[in-house]
């Protein structure tokens, strides 16, 4: 017994059960690498293999969840790379059952080549449950469930991890000499490694199936299974590598600072006025929108902003609703908007489906593309050739300057500080855009009323 | 504003999965965590994140993932963990309407219940509730504070009307709370994982990695971490993970009150509809009614002595809340000393300030 196993530890495992092995054959890999006990974090899984964190006085123990403890453990090991002189070592002991429901976070380890070792214990069925099999169990091996034996073809774990990325995959029987060195050497490697460790179960294994501890090889060569170390391991950075990397080559971003206007007077809104914009996906709707409610902001006024779009997001509609106030704005609903926007006739169609139109009045402004079908509405209708002369990607911010200009609330100049929130590129089209509206609602005589 | 509130709180690690409506929370920590010292993940899935970030804090760093209802199913095991290893860590729950993937663009109430009551065992988790983009940055604060303070893992519920509104904050009136730590184990103590004097007390805390020994485990454990079955022992530390909470329940309290006195009438309400229950008192008032109004930003421990105070000379207790089945109405009902209380419900849209003043008309109708 060494200094990291417990010299009076009582493995609490089944005579002949694989798992006291391993634990002895971990304790001496941690000896040959002569680790500080308090760089280790021994991480369980659920099962009997689970039980064994117990008898590692001296390690830091994380008894997790059942098939999550790579995960856990990958947590450690992610944090780790933020501490300088961190060297945490995460070693993970987990069964074929916890292999499977938590194959997902194997394969995110090794993507990630953190520096996490996994040790999972074959032993061809969930033991302490009472001998069910998982996704490991051999072809024709009989277990609780399988009592005719197993017809469903075992997950080759290793040719699985290596189309992952792993760089350090090695399977072994739990009583094969040199186990310890192998394992030694799958710790030692700085990123993610796994050694599948093939058992017996003597409550259920040997219980239902002729085995021994020589058959574990003939059932590993019978499923196809390499054993050893097949492969050189692969090079490639390790995740406390490539961030490091980042950080010393300035590959991390900086910091984002909140978004301040510059403040303009002469704002003239008594009260809370609701507007709705539709549109067509890829028209740039919500990005008129929003640059109302920057423009209303810089002016003193509140503002609010919702957007809404198919879930496929590039086709059909796109809709944007806009609250703004000289008051902090609470409630956000529309169902009895001031204004309304229509530039497309996908729009349209979704103001009539979302129930926009039905809450229209008498005093509500409607704004539209001329070539749209007027719709079942009330309030007073200005018609636009809105997508002919400022073109369908500048329609909406023309029509809303087109608004402006008819009923204005908004001085010129929040508008040019709106403008200064974008980038220099993109400035141009929107000038032009809010000069085609301006120009468009100069021509137009007085608002009609809907037939 | 719930990622500003979280980098002010000091969280210095999140791990993320995309979802509809928490997903900006996601992008945002993705890219400013790392410009601030921090470190920002993309997760497989949402039982990955939660893991991730519950493994960063046993590791020593404030953690913190956003979902919404489908990623809180998957969490809810790795958060029941997080309760009972007594691990901070912080989850933003952005709810979404209906059952299943439901209504992904569309906001709701109707995961009161399952963010209090997803965890297995009985135990009270801290949920706080804002309403608006000012009230996410403070909660997210409080959340973290608290969640440190009291080492346990918390929620901040709000709802896609929160989460993906773009408003106004103003900063000279934005409250920030002053940032708390987790307590940790002093240099040379004997290292008890989970050891406290009084039941309601916290365990000083020992990172993975440090110098004093970690014991954590899932399972039944007594204070040194020892997997018991059912002893003393071990049941004194389960009825600790409880009381820590009680015992701090109303010092957890946060609320906005708007009371007045001789108000027969208490409108309760929290999250986005809280916004429409305060615009409706408002109404109220100018109209003549007297009227009280109570928005509890912690939902859970329920404010038992705000809501006492509120009470006062109040015959009916209105409860506006965009779900069905009236969750918080049903939990406060057992707090109301017989008082009447009327439900303010719907789905697939906010409930408005008017349909907020028609049921308070119709009780005074009565």
């Amino acid at each position: 017994m060494s200094a990291y196993l417990a010299p009076d530890a009582q493995l609490p495992y089944c005579r002949g059960c694989g798992h006291a092995s391993v634990v002895r054959q971990l304790s001496r890999a941690f000896e040959r690498l002569q680790l500080p006990p308090r760089s280790v974090a021994l991480t369980t899984d659920i099962g009997c293999v689970g039980l064994a964190d117990s008898l590692f006085p001296y390690l830091h123990t994380v008894h997790t969840t059942h098939g999550r403890s790579t995960a856990f453990a990958t947590g450690m090991a992610l944090a780790d790379v933020l501490f300088e002189q961190g060297s945490l070592k995460p070693v993970v002991m987990i069964g074929d059952g916890g292999a499977m429901i938590g194959l997902l976070h194997l394969v995110h380890a090794a993507q990630l080549n953190v520096d996490v070792t996994v040790l999972v214990h074959n032993n061809f069925l969930f033991g302490m449950t009472g001998g069910q099999h998982s996704a490991l169990t051999p072809v024709e091996f009989v277990t609780a469930t399988t009592p005719t034996g197993n017809y469903v073809p075992p997950l080759d774990l290793l040719e699985l991890l290596r189309a992952a990325h792993a760089g350090f995959l090695a399977r072994q029987s739990a009583t094969d000499a040199g186990l310890d060195a192998l394992i030694a050497e799958a710790i030692a490697f700085p990123g993610f490694a796994l050694v599948e460790i093939l058992e017996l179960c003597t409550a259920y294994g040997t219980r239902w199936n002729k085995l021994t501890g020589a058959k574990l090889k003939e059932i590993a060569t019978l499923q196809g299974y390499a054993l050893g170390k097949p492969e050189a391991s692969l090079e490639r950075p390790t995740f406390r590598e490539v961030i490091r990397h980042q950080q010393q080559n300035s590959h991390v971003p900086h910091a984002t600072r909140p978004e301040v206007l510059r403040q303009v007077e002469g704002a003239t809104l008594a009260s809370e006025l609701r507007l709705v914009v539709a549109g067509s996906a890829g028209e740039r709707v919500q990005s008129a929108a929003g640059l109302l409610a920057r423009a209303a902001v810089a002016a003193g006024l509140y503002a609010t902003q919702k957007n809404d779009n198919p879930v496929t997001q590039g086709t059909g509609f796109s809709l944007s609703e806009i609250c703004l106030s000289p008051r902090p704005i609470e409630y956000t609903g529309m169902e009895q908007p001031d204004v309304v926007i229509v530039v497309s006739a996908d729009g349209l169609k979704e103001l009539v489906a979302n129930g926009t139109l039905a809450g229209t009045r008498p005093e509500t402004l409607l704004v539209m593309d001329v070539e749209l079908d007027v719709p079942p509405a009330n309030g007073r209708l200005v018609r636009l050739p809105l997508r002919q002369r400022a073109t369908p990607q500048r329609a909406a911010l023309a029509a809303i300057a087109a608004w402006q200009a008819l009923a204005p609330i908004l001085p010129p100049a929040a508008w040019d500080a709106a403008l200064e929130t974008l980038p220099a590129d993109r400035r141009g089209e929107n000038i032009t855009a809010l000069q085609a509206g301006r120009e468009l609602a100069e021509c137009q005589s007085g608002p009609a009323k809907p037939t | 504003m719930v990622a500003e509130g979280a980098l002010a709180a000091g969280c210095r690690f999140f791990a993320g999965y995309p979802i509809t409506p928490a997903s900006e929370i996601y992008e945002v920590m993705m890219r400013e965590l790392p410009a601030r010292g921090g470190l920002a993940l993309s997760a497989p899935d949402e039982i990955s994140s939660l893991c991730y970030c519950v493994g960063a804090s046993l590791r020593g760093l404030k953690a913190m993932t956003a979902t919404s209802g489908p990623g809180w199913a998957l969490m809810i095991e790795t958060f029941q963990y997080a309760l009972m290893t007594e691990t901070p860590v912080v989850i933003a729950l952005v709810a979404r309407l209906g059952p299943s993937t439901g209504g992904a663009t569309q906001g709701a109430q109707g995961d009161v219940w399952l963010a209090e009551f997803g965890t297995s065992g009985g135990y009270t988790v801290p949920v706080f509730a804002p309403s608006t983009a000012a009230e996410c940055y403070e909660l997210t604060i409080h959340a973290f504070n608290w969640s440190e303070r009291l080492r346990t893992p918390v929620l901040l519920l709000s709802d896609k009307e929160v989460g993906m509104t773009t408003e106004v904050v103003d900063d000279d009136a934005l409250a920030r709370p002053t940032r708390v730590d987790r307590a940790r184990i002093a240099e040379g103590e004997k290292p008890r994982p989970y050891g406290f004097n009084a039941p309601g007390d916290v365990p000083a805390f020992a990172e993975v990695g440090g110098e004093a020994k970690v014991t954590a485990t899932g399972s039944a454990h007594d204070q040194e971490g020892r997997l018991r079955k059912n002893s003393p022992e071990v049941i004194e530390v389960l009825s600790h993970l409880q009381q820590k909470i009680e015992a701090h329940a109303e010092e957890m309290t946060l609320a906005r009150t708007d009371l007045e006195a001789g108000s027969s009438y208490l409108l309760v309400s929290y999250g986005i509809t809280a916004r429409a229950a305060r615009q409706a008192t408002s109404a109220l008032r100018r109209d003549g009614a007297r009227i009280s109004f109570l928005q509890p930003q912690t939902l859970f421990p329920i404010p038992r002595r705000t809501l006492d105070r509120a009470l006062a000379g109040v015959k009916t207790v209105l409860v506006a809340e965009e779900n069905l089945t009236g969750q918080y109405r049903a939990l406060l009902a057992a707090h109301l000393g017989g008082r009447r209380i009327v439900g303010i419900n719907k789905i697939g849209a906010l409930i408005s300030p008017a349909e907020i003043v028609q049921a308070v008309r119709n009780e005074e109708a009565r």
